[in-house]
């Protein structure tokens, strides 16, 4: 059950992280690729350190994993928050298609 | 362990093709955060208990080198001059949103 489980959490986080690198490569601007791979990236490495925990529970390596949980877990996402903040204070250039039902786009 | 090479394999082709420092900075922090997933699979497989600090130490690592990044192009970097409207919208008013 336990084998189970940590299988089902590794996987599920390296799936992420996979899919987090595949939106690195496809989108096509830097807000859009720091969405991806901020949301990605930190589900993943949480769902990674979950199965770490849960395949070989211990006092002293709970404490440790539960650090590193929170340390990634408030990482990640400031980290994100900088590079799209800068990006939008240099104004570097957009991704300028419009969806199909903007209204802006008929006249 | 396979998937997570892969990964950064594309992310090592984004730091390398990719258009602004932006770029390569989110590539960066990917390649630490699948490094740390290599350290979190290679501790389940040898059955160790000393790779928790190399995991606290790498995620500290990528994080503070990331910022500081960050924070250096924050003076250094120049701005981009504003983009001309794209010429099929010229009867639609400039969205206010657009940073000055």
């Amino acid at each position: 059950m336990t084998d189970i489980l940590t299988c089902m959490l590794i996987l599920s986080g390296v799936g992420l992280i996979l899919l987090a690198a595949i939106g690195l490569i496809r989108f096509p601007d830097v807000l859009c690729r720091s969405h991806a791979v901020t949301k990605g990236l930190t589900l993943g490495i949480f769902l990674m350190l979950v199965g770490l925990w849960v395949h070989d529970p211990g006092p002293g390596k709970g404490l440790k994993i539960v650090l590193a949980i929170t340390f990634q877990i408030l990482t990640i996402p400031i980290s994100g928050h900088l590079v799209s903040r800068l990006a939008l204070q240099k104004n570097l250039p957009r991704w300028r298609h419009r969806p199909v039902d903007d209204p802006r786009s008929r006249n | 362990m396979f998937v997570l090479i892969i990964a950064i394999l594309l992310a090592w082709w984004r730091m390398a093709k990719g258009p602004s420092v932006l770029d390569r900075i989110l590539a960066f922090d990917t390649i630490t955060v699948c490094v740390v997933g290599l350290i979190i699979l290679l501790s389940i497989r040898w059955r160790s208990l000393y790779f928790l600090e190399l995991i606290l130490v790498a995620s500290l690592l990528g994080f503070l080198s990331g910022v500081a990044f960050v924070f250096y192009l924050e003076k250094t970097m120049d701005t981009h001059p504003e983009e001309g409207a794209p010429p099929d919208s010229k009867a639609t008013k400039p969205s206010p949103s657009k940073t000055p």
